[in-house]
């Protein structure tokens, strides 16, 4: 569904070249949850922005059902992260002025998607606190309004980088829990250094500068 | 802030805009005529009466003697003289009626008695009524030998004070007539004042106009109109400055959102959409919100403070809210630019890794 063709990612560091990702080959199934592991500073994140489109490789391309990601338009490019991407960042961003489940409806602008919001907040335990504001939730609660959000329209592929390096422990496997089991038919690709939290992931490839080592 | 300075601005403005406007308000009754008032000598009355009764170049409607004195009238910048007019007996009524105005309590003055007839509006002004004094042996500037007594008062925009001929024939000097002519048609009367200046350049009399008037009031005005300028300048770009500083820490925490949203797949330029339509509502609408501001406060300014004192003030007046234009126009750009520069350097990466922009 995604495939990545020897794409490497450079980026320039006070005129010092920082081998963010070399030549990395790699093809994402529909369906599967696909974990990345390696040290910090590895390129586990940037490979996961190469793969969302968040970026765009210095060589090697990605394809997205067989298009290029590079090749067509922002616009294009857009529109396919927001109707087909789903996406947990480390820490748990949520708008400030906005309910948690306004919050959760900013993944789909102008559609009406009210009752699905509210059934994912629903199941991941936030019955009670659909109408609060993010400074009146935890960490934990934030993170999974942001789980909602990403999954809202059921995608065909959520990204996660390290959604649970904001959390204790438990809170980050039940992020987790949740992120795997709520995510219906879509793809899943975490990116975490804690081998733990890829419990129940269909695949589980290694990285290191910049990378895969297995 | 926004809606602060556009109050500001558009209420000095208003409030300098009513300084010339009373002039053309107070002295809008020698719209109605040309006087004349020959110099030094009181035989060349007659002499230029004929001139302009004979040659002028518009259908006149009546021609009349008159002599005048002086009073003071109160303004927001002071007191301003005035003339009391003496006026045959049979010319009282035209007088009026070319006024559009009539005597609406008391009555016309008695012949030689130092008696007055005043506007409404003057009335208001000196606040005299009926039995109120006009001049006075003791005052230099509204003098006359004996008090004055306002026994009449007449209704109306203009303004106006005129007292019998032969009271000031008798107690007032020089002892020269002057006279006025007024045009048939109102709508001649430019053409009367203009006729009547040029044919009597040079000689020895002085015509008194509406035009020069308001010429006078306008060339008096404009070097106070440049350093009004000077002033809303500057106070726009101080203004402007401020609010950019502002603009800019509000948008740096809006970043954040932008980055997330853009994140998540939200376009670059559907964001500077919004951002143009926020701003646009937000400019619009404290502007919008500070003339309404200016205008409630200029209505109760013109009620409580201007209106009792019959001072002009004109609470609709376009040129001075067209001079806050500049303030909303300057934040609106200043803003635009700031965001334009924000999201020319701009990597939502960033943002959701939390290192900042
Ligand atoms: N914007 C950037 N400019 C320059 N170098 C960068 C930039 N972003 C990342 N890098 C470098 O690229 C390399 C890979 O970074 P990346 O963020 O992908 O690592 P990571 O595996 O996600 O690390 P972590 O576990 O700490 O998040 C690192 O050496 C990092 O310093
Ligand atoms: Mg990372």
């Amino acid at each position: 569904m995604i495939s990545l063709e020897r794409v490497s990612l450079v980026y320039e560091d006070h005129g010092r070249e920082v081998h963010a990702c070399r030549e990395v080959t790699l093809d994402v199934q529909p369906g599967e949850f696909l974990g990345i592991l390696g040290p910090s500073g590895s390129g586990k994140s940037s490979l996961l922005y190469l793969m969302s489109g968040l970026k765009v490789p210095t060589s090697g391309s990605v394809h997205w059902r067989g298009d290029d990601l590079a090749g067509m338009g922002d616009e294009v490019r857009a529109q396919i992260r927001l109707k087909e991407f789903g996406f947990v960042f480390q820490y748990p961003y949520l708008i400030g002025y906005l309910t948690a489940l306004e919050n959760v409806l900013v993944a789909l602008p102008g559609e009406d998607r009210v009752s699905e919001a509210e059934r994912l907040l629903t199941a991941l335990g936030l019955s009670e606190h659909m109408r609060r504001y993010p400074h009146q939730l935890s960490g934990g609660q934030k993170q999974r309004v942001c789980v909602a959000r990403a999954l809202l329209g059921s995608p065909a592929a959520v990204f996660a980088d390290e959604p649970t390096a904001a959390l204790d422990h438990t809170s980050g496997r039940g992020v987790m829990g949740l992120l795997n089991e709520h995510r219906g038919a879509g793809a899943l690709v975490v990116v975490t250094h804690d081998p733990v939290m890829l419990e129940g992931a269909d695949r589980v490839i290694e990285m290191e500068d910049g990378a895969i080592v297995s | 802030m926004i809606v602060l300075a556009v109050m500001l601005i558009a209420g000095i403005v208003s409030l300098i805009n009513s300084i010339p406007l009373s002039i053309k308000v107070i002295y809008a009754y020698s719209k109605q005529y040309v006087a004349v008032t020959p110099r030094g000598n009181p035989f060349l009355t007659p002499l230029f009466m004929k001139v302009v009764e004979e040659e002028s170049p518009v259908e006149l409607e009546r021609v009349m003697v008159i002599r005048g004195s002086g009073v003071e009238v109160k303004s927001i910048v002071g007191n301003w003289p005035f003339v009391v007019l003496g006026l045959e007996h049979s010319d009282m009524d035209y007088y009026l009626d070319r006024m559009s105005s009539e005597v609406v309590e008391g009555r016309l003055p008695e012949a030689g008695k130092p008696e007055a007839v005043i506007s409404e509006t003057m009335s208001r002004n000196l606040g005299l009524g009926i039995g109120g004094i006009l001049q006075k042996p003791d005052e230099a500037e509204s003098f006359s030998p004996m008090p004055v007594k306002v026994v009449g008062i007449a209704d109306g925009e203009n303004w106006f004070a005129f007292t019998s001929i032969e009271y000031q024939l008798e107690n007032h000097f020089p002892n020269i007539d002057a006279f006025m002519a007024f045009a048939k048609s109102p709508a001649d009367q430019l053409k009367l004042d203009n006729w009547t200046e040029e044919q009597l350049a040079g000689q020895n009399a002085q015509v008194f106009t509406y035009r020069q008037l308001e010429e006078q009031a306008d060339t008096m005005f404009t070097i106070l109109y440049q350093i009004l300028n000077v002033v809303i300048g500057t106070l726009v770009v101080v203004i402007t400055l401020m609010m950019g500083m502002l603009i800019n820490i509000f948008l740096s925490q809006r970043v954040q959102e932008f980055g997330l949203l853009q994140a998540l797949g939200y376009t670059k330029r559907g964001l500077l959409r919004r951002v143009l339509v926020e701003t646009t509502i937000f400019v619009v609408g404290g502007w919008f919100l500070g003339l309404a501001v200016a205008f409630g406060l200029l209505n109760l300014v013109k009620v409580v403070l201007m209106d009792p004192k019959a001072f002009a003030l004109d609470t609709t007046d376009w040129s001075a809210y067209s001079y806050s234009l500049p303030v909303p126009v300057a934040i609106f750009v200043v803003s635009l630019v700031t965001v334009w520069v924000k999201f020319k350097k701009f990597d939502p990466v960033g943002i959701v890794e939390r290192r900042l922009v």
